[in-house]
């Protein structure tokens, strides 16, 4: 086979997951709380993405035209009403707390839609595009791709052009200092954690036409969105977008050369490897750690 | 006066299957109350005196049991204890790979680690063959020193001792060198460090110590079991368990864990066998055939993991300090 396939395959696979990965690190450079619901949040975009196809007979890639506000609402109430209640808080009970609401939002899950995968079949779903060479790539996983670039370019140009974007931004490098510049640092968590999951349930509804649908399949992405932080550095919005990419490259490499069974093992692996020899990421800044 | 407390508490705990020996089920939840307690206990001398919170400790709950089980399915003359040593020493070995990694570090990277590392393990235990993969490990028979390991008192005594054993290192810890060390680094690393403390040494030493006595619950737990699967004893749901019981008792207090336990175990069991919808349909509220009645039993089975996400969540803004928590005074 060639060494191309699993290539360019795991560089659309990981596209969706810097899509993930940024928002979790976006919530943490501007709160510093590592959000352990994110994959949950994931696993509810997927499930958004499947009632929009079965009930509304909305396409999945239509449907985050609903699917992101809903998501950024949903992420700012969130964080009104839990989060931002224990942000002094020690950093284990940040980390416990938002268990608890991953646990709830999966469990709930689980009582409304039963442990019965489902599975979100467009009429695209197995057709693929085929390159000269003999390599095929998934038209979901491509329209995925293609969806995933513009989403990033549009949040890149909103924290870099943006007053709240900005705003964002001096939230993440200084909290304290950005206060007293009058940034209303409360408000930019809310905004923060709404984009967070808003990014979130946007993964988890472009992985949907490819992936089984499943109330505990957050669990997975959770740790895969965390080795994608620690790879890019914790905190770093961009390293995050390059630490998608890589963990799907390795992902689909292992795959093929070894195989399926194997595959998160890599990942976790690579984790630990990056926390012994670069702690502070690829793009994170030295000392960090 | 603490004393004759401590003696009531130890004397019933001791005489309490005589009482309820001949209902298996009650002394079956009286066993995981005391599992509970202990794994909390041994999960709070990282977590609660040194403020090192691991996400993963099922991996060496499942290292306990699948060593011990593994050994036993092989050859079956093999002393238990042997093989509970093994478990043992495979759990050390994990947690001074986990330790000599990530105490180099500062800030969240231990807690995201604990996990990584236990995902490791309960993935390599699924996909590989030794272990029995997806199907997991049946043990037959198990025997040691003649003793009747069908019933289940050998089993509550096991737990009780080791329990008692947790607890009695936790208490030494709270008021030796060690100990104060551990609460040093808790409050302020930097502080901890600048007094000349090796903060990478003291936390290996409590992962070590809270690692070997997780290890051999595991391993109580297996020959108590006699079938363990990945989902059994090795899932992040019971790492999350373990957490909570701790934390709904009271982080870093020694009797918070027990507390903890005594609470959540038999809440959990009400749940997983439909109590409250027996209460109800016995209290003529819903009937058994309404699809009320049929959604309860069908479901609440699998509602106490729910129960304990909002059970955490509320822990957590309400009673951030557990239970015990609330009657320490400010000092």
């Amino acid at each position: 086979m060639s060494f191309l396939q699993p290539l360019l395959s795991g560089i659309l696979t990981g596209g969706v997951y810097a899509l993930a990965g940024m928002g979790m690190s976006l919530v943490f450079g501007v709160m510093n709380i590592s959000n352990f619901a994110h994959g949950d949040l994931m696993m509810l975009g997927m499930y958004m993405a499947f009632f929009a196809f079965t009930l509304l007979h909305i396409d999945p890639y239509v449907s985050l035209v609903l699917i992101i506000p809903t998501a950024f609402l949903f992420g700012f109430m969130v964080e009104k009403l839990f989060i931002n209640r224990v942000i002094h808080h020690p950093h284990q009970n940040q980390i416990l707390l938002t268990i608890g609401l991953g646990l709830i939002m999966s469990n709930t899950a689980l009582l409304a839609f039963t442990s019965d995968p489902k599975i979100l079949t467009t009429t695209y779903s197995s057709s693929a595009f085929n390159l000269p060479g003999g390599i095929s790539l998934s038209v979901p996983l491509l329209i995925s791709f293609l969806i995933t670039g513009v989403t990033i370019a549009i949040l890149y140009l909103f924290l870099a052009k943006s007053r709240t974007g900005m705003a964002l931004r001096a939230t993440s490098q200084n909290r304290e200092a950005a206060q007293l510049m009058g940034i209303n640092v409360a408000k930019m968590s809310a905004i923060a954690f709404g984009i967070g999951t808003a990014l979130a349930a946007t993964a988890g509804a472009l992985i949907a036409p490819t992936y089984y649908i499943h109330p505990l399949a957050g669990h997975s992405f959770l740790l895969k969105a965390f080795t994608i932080c620690v790879l890019g550095g914790l905190g770093s919005v961009v390293g995050a977008g390059v630490g998608g990419i890589i963990i799907g490259v390795v992902e689909a490499m292992s795959s093929t050369y070894w195989s399926t069974d194997w595959k998160d093992v890599i990942v976790f692996v690579l984790f630990l490897a990056v926390l012994l020899f670069r702690p502070q990421g690829l793009f994170g800044k030295k000392g960090g750690e | 006066m603490k004393k004759i407390a401590l003696s009531v508490i130890a004397a019933t705990a001791v005489a309490l299957p005589i009482f309820i020996g001949e209902n298996p089920y009650l002394i079956g939840i009286m066993i995981s109350v005391l599992m509970m307690a202990a794994l909390s206990s041994a999960w709070n001398i990282l977590g609660g005196y040194a403020g090192q919170y691991s996400f993963g400790h099922a991996a060496y709950f499942g290292t306990g049991a699948y060593s011990t089980l593994i050994l036993l399915t092989l050859n079956n003359s093999l002393n238990p204890l042997f093989c509970m040593a093994m478990g043992i020493i495979v759990a050390s070995i994990i947690a001074l790979i986990t330790g000599s990694i990530v105490f180099r570090l500062r800030g969240h990277y231990f807690g995201l680690a604990s996990i990584a590392v236990a995902e490791i393990v309960r993935l390599s235990v699924l996909n590989l063959e030794f272990t029995g993969g997806a199907q997991g490990i049946l043990l037959s028979d198990v025997s040691l020193w003649g003793i009747d390991l069908n019933s289940k008192n050998p089993f509550y005594y096991g737990m009780l001792l080791v329990l008692v054993v947790t607890l009695s290192i936790s208490q030494y810890l709270r008021t030796s060198k060690t100990g104060y060390y551990l609460q040093a680094i808790r409050e302020d690393q930097d502080a901890a460090a600048s007094l000349g403390i090796n903060l990478a040494f003291y936390k290996n030493k409590a992962l070590l110590i809270s690692a070997a006595l997780t290890s051999i619950l595991g391993s109580l737990y297996g020959l108590y079991i006699r079938f363990i699967d990945t989902s059994a004893v090795l899932d992040l749901r019971l790492s999350i368990e373990i957490i909570l019981t701790a934390i709904i008792g009271g982080v870093g207090t020694m009797w918070g864990p027990v507390v903890g336990a005594l609470l959540l175990v038999p809440l959990a069991e009400m749940l997983r066998s439909n109590l409250l919808g027996d209460v109800l349909v016995k209290a003529g509220l819903v009937s058994e055939t309404s699809g009320i009645g049929v959604f309860l039993k069908e479901n609440l089975a699998h509602a106490h993991v729910l129960v304990y996400g909002i059970i955490t969540v509320l822990c957590i803004l309400y009673l951030p300090k557990g239970i015990l928590g609330l009657f320490r005074r400010v000092k």
